[in-house]
């Protein structure tokens, strides 16, 4: 009875691996939608040719902060793909699903492409809207999503908080002055930037929307360049949306090889080609080259310059009780 | 509002020349002062009486409606631009009023979504996590049984109201894949665990489950207790273990056309083992079942409810303990008397296996159950050792009168009892045969005492169950056993029942099960 025990056990061990299909889950931001859909065909492509095996890769899509959530209570991420490093720490610390040196297990402190906040206006810029100063002024109705649930709302934020103390010397209490304005512009927060940029273009409210640079394109092409235009501030933030294996469920679904090679994929020039291509600064100067066409000049500060890294700026600014919470009045 | 400040400025302005004229040209006539300067001033016309004044005036009258007229045109300008401000603005309003409120719409679905989930209804409370990978259930089934019985010689003690059952059940899954299930009963006279385990779920296909559970060998006694077609299983569950302490390996194949149970547990002699929780001897007991159900998912309605399989241990029987014989406590009637025990100082020593091909069949309101139990257990008396080989069979059947569909689970009437509706829930007749055959070698091995015991048992029952719902259930049966080999005297009344008499027991049960 034991013998017929263990064969029944390893005839069905076999059988399940034998027939297990390779699938990948990459819970990203809001914006990447366009991006992964196009990638994950390359990618697919590029691994059966390399293996023969087939891959379905599964996308999920929203606040980046949420996503974090997300995959914190269980949602089984074998990649994240999130807009801000500090989300990716968060499933780091509080789950412990990956390791926490991640940041440093790929190229370019794991982030394979960048991007920026810019200006999407109605075409003919009605209001003059030039650069951040015309932004808060009375009368200019801005559109942003919600910095606690979004990561591209977080780097609008820090953009026009950066701008404001680079304009007046690192004063952060007119720099506070400044973004108070700008959100008491702000008629309504999204969750995500998807959502605001519905908010926006669709639903036809508001003067201006911060958006990532790549939303504001996807904006153009999806809504119509006759209706928008982007315009650049004269400065803003460099976003650095990183990417990780989420070891812990990429080692229980038998994924480990495949979620790394998908994600070391986005540092080939297909994968550089596929982000620039979604307006997404490439980090392979060819590439970056070959499209610098799509990204206008501007001047980037960074979130380690400016305000001493993720973990700092969260603190500072989008915990509970911090700066946000003391500015904002819905 | 300015426009019509700047008209009501213009009139003003004209309507306050003409007073000042007019005062004017009085004032020279009454003084007769500046002459010239008096008639080049006009004046209105019911006070000058000169066609130039006249014509003056009316000069005078065309200026004012021109000017009226641009202040007019001027109003027309700016109203438009007013009112498609207003209106942008409102439009403006509307639209973020609208955006926020189907943002919040969004929110309290998100909320929704990751909100714990409270459920109340037929099969017990659940409380869960949004995406289910924790959940607890509360569960219980409560049994009131009575037992008469009739021709039993005015035995004392045996006829009454017993609480069978009581037991609170929680069971729940955490982390998605382990399942756990604890089962206290305080039915009876001792408080007993007869469940504690967990498993977890690889897939359905591969599934490990630990602790105290039921030993997968009977059929029938596999059966939920709220299940069952009697208050009491049959004989033939009497040669097989009841609850027991180990490892299983399980798993549904094939959508649930076949399964498999394989074990190692510690051993549990015939129907015995919800009072232990640990172990008695150091040898481990093999056990495996295999059922399949080949038309579970086939469209061929007439086969979809035939199950067959078989169940079986294997065991080296060595007690370790003094008061541990590795024996039955005892074979029992269906009124739960024992029939058949072993002498004191007895006890198993060897091999012990057990073999039990069984099968149901349910199509609609008809089941069908069965099951043969064929034993091998090395007996020891001290001075010689001795296989004694038992078998028993049982077949059972039910017909649910009311044309609900039969099943080896629960029943579900068609409509639940209300009275005041008409309607009075599901109702099932059952009927069974059994019999058990204890081997003649435990009397000429002295093994066990034919003046006190019966080395065989046939019993059959009929009963009506009645279905008041999912929940609610009342049984009434009655059962007949007789014996075989019983050499002893009939003894005097109230002292004996069976085996040395024949058992007629009238159950009935009340049943609450959620």
């Amino acid at each position: 009875m034991k013998t017929i025990g263990i064969i029944i056990l390893t005839a069905l061990l076999v059988a399940s691996v034998n027939a297990r299909e390779i699938k990948l889950l990459n819970v990203s931001y809001d914006p990447t939608r366009e991006l992964y859909t196009e990638y994950n065909a390359a990618f697919a492509k590029y691994w059966k040719a390399k293996t023969g095996d087939d891959v379905t890769i599964s996308q999920s899509h929203g606040g980046s902060g949420k996503q974090a959530q997300s995959v914190i209570n269980g949602l089984e991420a074998d990649v994240v793909t999130l807009a801000l490093a500090y989300d990716i720490d968060a499933i780091a610390k509080q789950a412990r699903l990956l390791p926490a040196d991640w940041l440093k297990r790929l190229p370019n402190d794991s982030t394979p492409y960048t991007s920026t906040i810019v200006f999407l206006v109605r075409k003919g810029n009605p209001k003059g809207i030039r650069d951040w100063d015309d932004i808060v002024k009375k009368g200019i109705s801005v559109v942003v999503p919600n910095p606690k649930t979004s990561g591209g709302a977080r780097w609008a934020y820090l953009a026009a908080y950066a701008y404001a103390l680079e304009k007046n010397n690192h004063d952060d209490a007119a720099a506070r002055a400044f973004i108070t304005k700008l959100y008491k512009n702000v008629p309504v927060l999204d969750s995500g930037a998807r959502g605001s940029t519905v908010t926006f273009a669709k639903n036809g409210i508001g003067d201006v929307l911060l958006a990532w640079e790549n939303e504001a394109h996807l904006a153009l092409k999806e809504f119509g360049a006759d209706n928008f235009e982007i315009v650049t501030p004269s400065l803003s933030i460099l976003a650095e949306p990183p990417v990780a294996v989420v070891s812990k469920n990429a080692k229980n679904h038998h994924t480990t090889e495949i979620a790394n090679e998908y994600l070391k994929y986005l540092y080939s020039d297909e994968g550089q080609e596929i982000a620039a291509r979604n307006f997404y600064r490439p980090r392979n100067e060819a590439v970056a080259a070959k499209y610098a066409a799509n990204f206008s000049p501007v001047k980037l500060v960074t979130i380690d310059q400016e305000f001493g890294g993720w973990a700092k700026a969260q603190k500072t600014y989008f915990a509970d009780g911090g700066v946000f919470d003391q500015i904002y009045q819905p | 509002m300015k426009t019509t400040k700047l008209k009501q400025l213009v009139i003003a302005t004209v309507v306050g020349a003409q007073f000042t004229r007019a005062a004017l040209a009085a004032e020279a006539a009454a003084t007769g002062t500046n002459g010239t300067a008096v008639a080049d001033i006009p004046a209105f016309a019911a006070d000058a009486g000169s066609a130039g004044e006249a014509a003056e005036i009316k000069a005078l009258q065309q200026q004012v409606e021109a000017l009226v007229q641009k202040v007019n045109a001027l109003e027309q300008q700016h109203a438009p631009t007013e009112q498609t401000a207003t209106i942008q603005n409102l439009d403006q309003q509307v639209r973020i009023l609208q955006r926020q409120r189907e943002i919040d719409q969004d929110a309290a679905v998100a909320k929704a979504a990751t909100a714990p989930k409270v459920t109340l209804g037929a099969n017990g409370f659940s409380f869960s996590s949004a995406d289910t990978n924790f959940v607890t259930q509360i569960h219980g089934v409560i049994q009131l049984d009575s037992r008469t019985f009739f021709h039993d010689n005015d035995a004392k003690g045996v006829d009454g109201f017993l609480l069978r059952r009581a037991r609170p059940i929680l069971s729940g899954t955490v982390f998605h894949d382990f399942d756990y299930n604890f089962t206290p009963d305080f039915g009876g006279s001792t408080v007993q665990i007869p469940d504690a385990y967990m498993t977890y779920r690889y897939a359905p296909e591969f599934q490990v489950q630990v602790g105290k559970f039921k030993s997968p060998i009977g059929l029938e006694h596999l059966q939920s207790d709220r299940d069952i077609s009697f208050n009491e299983r049959s004989l033939a569950t009497d040669l097989v273990p009841n609850r027991d302490l180990g490892v299983l390996l399980k798993g549904d194949l094939a959508g649930g056309a076949a399964s498999y149970a394989a074990g190692v547990l510690n051993g549990a002699s015939d129907y015995n083992g919800t009072t232990t929780n640990t172990y008695s001897q150091n040898d481990p007991s093999f056990v495996g079942r295999v059922f399949f159900t080949p038309w579970k998912n086939s469209d061929v309605n007439a086969l979809r409810g035939l199950g067959f399989g078989v169940g079986g241990s294997y065991e080296i029987d060595n007690p370790n303990t003094n008061s541990a014989t590795g024996l039955t406590p005892g074979y029992t009637t269906d009124g739960q008397q024992k029939f058949f025990t072993y002498n004191k100082g007895v006890f198993a020593n060897g091999q012990h296996w057990r073999v039990s091909p069984q099968a149901d069949y349910y199509y609609g309101p008809f089941g069908l159950l069965g099951e043969y139990v064929l034993t091998g257990q090395h007996v020891s008396n001290g001075n010689k050792n001795t296989e004694v080989n038992n078998n028993a069979w049982e077949i059972s059947g039910s017909w649910l009168l009311t044309g609900e569909d039969a099943s080896y689970g629960a029943i579900t009437p068609k409509h639940n009892f209300d009275p005041r509706l008409g309607y009075w829930g599901a109702w099932q007749v059952v009927a069974r045969f059994a019999e058990l055959n204890v081997d003649s070698d435990v009397f000429t091995s002295g093994l066990a005492n034919p003046n006190a015991n019966a080395d065989g048992a046939q019993a059959w029952a009929v009963g009506l169950n009645w279905f008041l719902n999912k929940n609610i259930r009342a049984n009434l049966s009655f059962s007949h056993t007789v014996f075989n080999g019983y050499t002893g005297s009939k003894p005097p009344a109230g002292t004996l029942v069976v085996p040395a008499q024949d058992e007629n027991v009238l159950f009935t049960r009340v049943q609450l099960a959620f």
